[in-house]
């Protein structure tokens, strides 16, 4: 793995139940270098359409990643579709093999799904997240 | 028949379902003949309380993690039940509605009934995300969720989706609200 940090990005993939959208930053966070816009965000059918729709949106993310001289992305995934544990849902997964398969240099994987709570939550684990 | 209702806190799933209580208390003496099942609506985070049925308290959320399979157990012969609670989709049930909110409408609801920004926050963010609609159709499948949209209804407008839910008068649907534009 490239020690040179400043090669390194964050990608931020948000997968809900069908959508999957994704925003790549610095190591900070603080800057933006690429994003999938609304336009490219891809509506997907929850069924055979949506892993592919989610690839698509990597790779033209990808691109813009590497013209910007990142090489290598840390992952974090927010949403039921990024469930890595589990079975995944269609859009985080499909979204960190199109990177990878487009030359990016996987880091660090991490779910931050946040967990609908009142009084009370579920386990870890339980429904997934 | 056991009916989850499910959904994000602050979709309104308390307020609408003790509406539906007091419906089907008034169709249990009513002499028309409704066709209302005899259903016992359960808040579940009340038996959670009240039995203790949590195994730690999660610290930085304020919040009691459920033990869902003593909270199983005790629903076990409980079996005309409506099940109120975001866990209620853990059981098991024949029927999940799941009740969603505009996240920036549900976090305002959020903060009015009093919670604090974090958990205000991380619940609309959960809901942009649908993780409970997520999880019901995981766990009871496309064919048994019953997705209600409550941003612009009134609670009565909801208890009624509920009843049409327990009566059969509509059929299952999931995903047909998009709240990603909404993350923060
Ligand atoms: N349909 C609705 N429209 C507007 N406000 C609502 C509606 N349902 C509930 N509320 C308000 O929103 C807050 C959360 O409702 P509550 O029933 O406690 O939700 P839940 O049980 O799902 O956490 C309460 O302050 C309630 O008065
Ligand atoms: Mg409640």
């Amino acid at each position: 793995m490239s020690q040179d940090d400043d090669k390194w990005g964050v990608a931020h993939v948000h997968a809900s139940f069908n959508n999957t959208v994704m925003t790549v930053t610095d190591l900070t966070g603080a800057e933006t270098i690429a994003k999938s816009s609304g336009g490219t965000a891809v509506k997907q059918n929850r069924d055979e359409a949506s892993p592919y729709a989610a690839m698509q949106m990597a790779e033209s993310v990808a691109e813009e990643v590497k013209a910007a001289g990142i090489t290598g992305l840390h992952v974090r995934v927010r949403g039921p579709g990024g469930n890595l544990q589990k079975s995944p849902g269609p859009g985080a997964q499909a979204t960190i093999r199109a990177l990878a398969r487009s030359g990016i240099e996987i880091g660090r994987i991490e779910d931050v799904t946040p967990i609908p709570h009142d009084g009370s939550r579920a386990p870890k684990g339980k429904g997934g997240y | 028949m056991r009916v989850a209702v499910t959904g994000t806190p602050g979709t309104g799933k308390t307020t609408a379902t003790e509406l539906l209580e007091s419906r089907l208390a008034d169709s249990d003496d009513a002499t028309d003949d409704e066709l209302t099942p005899d259903l016992e609506v359960i808040h579940l985070n009340r038996v959670l309380e009240d039995e203790e049925l949590y195994t730690e308290v999660d610290a930085d959320r304020e919040s009691k993690v459920a033990d869902l399979e003593a909270l199983s157990e005790w629903l076990e012969g409980r079996d005309d039940i409506v099940i109120e609670s975001h866990l209620a989709h853990h059981f098991d049930v024949d029927r999940v509605a799941v009740l969603r909110c505009r996240p920036d409408t549900l976090e305002d609801r959020l903060l009015e009934r009093g919670e604090t920004d974090a958990k205000a926050a991380e619940n609309a963010e959960s809901e942009a995300l649908d993780v409970i609609l997520s999880e019901a159709v995981e766990e009871h499948g496309l064919e048994s969720v019953y997705e209600i949209e409550t941003t612009e209804r009134e609670p009565a407008g909801v208890a009624d989706e509920l009843v049409a839910v327990v009566t059969d008068e509509r059929e299952p649907s999931a995903g047909e609200v998009d709240y990603m534009g909404y993350l923060t």
